[in-house]
């Protein structure tokens, strides 16, 4: 049989991974009714993605640990690269350094969608966000991350911030301490 | 050359998966204890190792020998830890250990959804798929001494 | 973006639809919820996919198209079987189905698999849906990663 295609394959499955997200949270929004717990299950839902995700980052680049949290913003943005296709912009580091944005000029994730007036507070991003906190997680690293500015909303690009917490100990030996 | 064992810990100390192959001698433990004086020996080689650095370490512990087998280590930066016990005229096994890493493990555990990522490893598939991998590799194979 | 995104969204998905059905004691998983998603998907990704196509000729153009193209674009490789009694039913084929090839090669997690073929069933019947051709759709898995698609056209 033929192996080839009249499609782009790598856009379907963009375009399929879109669309899939935005039925996913349209169903949500039916199912839950508060946004904010949409928002809440969007950002679960990333966790879950995020720390299956990261082992096959590591896996795919043999990369070794992050040697500070400006190395960890390189590596991040890589990820975005290899998962969504698009490069972000590592901005608006603070002064002590410990927080820092990704901006995003275009977001495959929004393409193709439109949020209506009343769901102005829903976060659709918010698995992004999940995702790199589930994904640092499993390297030992404490994250929030939240999403700052929103295309979705108007905003010019979409903004997604994370500060760094702490540095998660290895797991001692059981019996040992 | 041969390959005798394989151990999968995860970052908490868990046993995910072990085989053997090619082991002849038991230590005469459960597999328990087993595993968790290797966990324990590990992490405090890994430890001392690095404490005694001339140097920044970077990779750290990688192996050690005896007169009659060579452990291999390979730690990912998730905490994931893969040993591999060979003879000692083995070659490449790091780089084999993260093809397993690779290959293996992230397709037939961390992709089966059916799999969590902190218990002990039930699939068969990834069983079936470890094995042949092993058996397949120059590792394996050329045991011809 | 990559082919790991699909795959993990889809477990998500499959996770969210089961822990919302909140009746845990029913014997037969509720799989609509799953399959809804499927069918939404399904019809807004064909839209796409189809809009600068010439129309099908017929039916069974239709199936030949969403066994080929439309299989190897979304799932990676193309159909291996379709059957037809001409009346239709159509049973479509596929012995390495993406979202079972990594579970198991055998009998292994079978009493999962319908989890995993539900969010299929409805992209089908999404995708023939938005052509024009209402049917059913169910899925029949007897040795994973194998997995038989059945196709019930609804004459109106």
């Amino acid at each position: 049989m033929s192996r080839s295609t009249r499609f782009d394959t790598k856009k379907v499955n963009s375009e399929l991974v879109t669309l899939t997200y935005g039925t996913l949270v349209a169903q949500m929004v039916k199912d839950l009714e508060n946004p904010d717990d949409v928002s809440k299950q969007l950002d679960r839902i990333g966790y879950n993605m995020g720390i299956r995700l990261i082992e096959d980052y590591l896996s795919k680049t043999g990369s070794g640990r992050c040697l500070d949290l400006k190395d960890t913003a390189d590596k991040i943005q890589t990820a975005f690269r290899m998962y969504l296709g698009v490069q972000p912009n590592v901005v608006n580091w603070s002064p002590a350094g410990d927080e820092f944005s990704f901006s995003l000029d275009s977001n495959p994730l929004t393409e193709l969608v439109e949020l209506p007036d009343d769901l102005k507070q829903l976060k659709y991003c918010n698995i992004i966000c999940g995702a790199i906190r589930g994904a640092l997680e499993m390297v030992q690293l404490d994250v929030q991350s939240w999403v700052v500015q929103d295309q979705l909303k108007g905003d010019p690009n979409t903004e997604i911030r994370v500060k760094f917490i702490r540095r998660l100990e290895d797991a001692m030996p059981a019996g040992e301490d | 050359m041969t390959v005798h064992n394989i151990y999968i810990f995860d970052r908490m100390g868990t046993l995910l998966y072990y085989q053997d192959w090619n082991r002849l001698k038991n230590s005469g433990m459960t597999k328990e204890e087993e595993a968790k004086l290797m966990y324990g020996m590990l992490f405090s080689l890994k430890s001392f190792v690095n404490k005694i650095s001339p140097t920044d370490p970077k990779e750290g512990f990688l192996y050690y020998k005896t007169s009659k087998y060579t452990l291999h280590f390979l730690e990912t930066p998730s905490g994931l830890k893969f040993v591999l016990n060979t003879d000692n005229h083995s070659q490449g096994v790091r780089d084999f250990l993260q093809q397993i890493y690779k290959e293996i493990f992230v397709e037939y555990v961390v992709k089966n959804p059916l799999c969590n990522l902190n218990e002990p490893i039930q699939s068969e598939l990834f069983k079936t798929k470890l094995d042949a991998y092993v058996k397949q590799s120059s590792v394996f194979l050329t045991k011809s001494m | 973006m990559e082919d790991t995104l699909l795959d993990l969204l889809h477990s998500e998905i499959i996770n969210y639809t089961l822990q919302n059905g909140d009746e845990k004691d029913k014997k037969e998983e509720d799989l609509s919820g799953l399959e809804y998603i499927g069918f939404s998907t399904g019809y807004r990704i064909i839209e796409r996919l189809t809009k600068e196509m010439p129309r099908f000729k017929d039916e069974l153009d239709t199936m030949k198209f969403i066994c080929t193209d439309f299989w190897l674009a979304v799932y990676k490789k193309q159909i291996d079987n379709l059957r037809t009694n001409h009346q239709g039913v159509y049973v479509l084929q596929d012995n390495a189905f993406r979202f079972l090839s990594r579970l198991s090669s055998g009998k292994q997690y079978l009493e999962a698999a319908p989890r995993y073929v539900a969010f299929t069933c409805g992209v089908i019947r999404g995708s023939l849906a938005n052509l024009s051709i209402q049917c059913l759709v169910t899925a029949e898995v007897q040795s994973l990663p194998s997995c038989k698609f059945h196709i019930q056209v609804q004459r109106m």
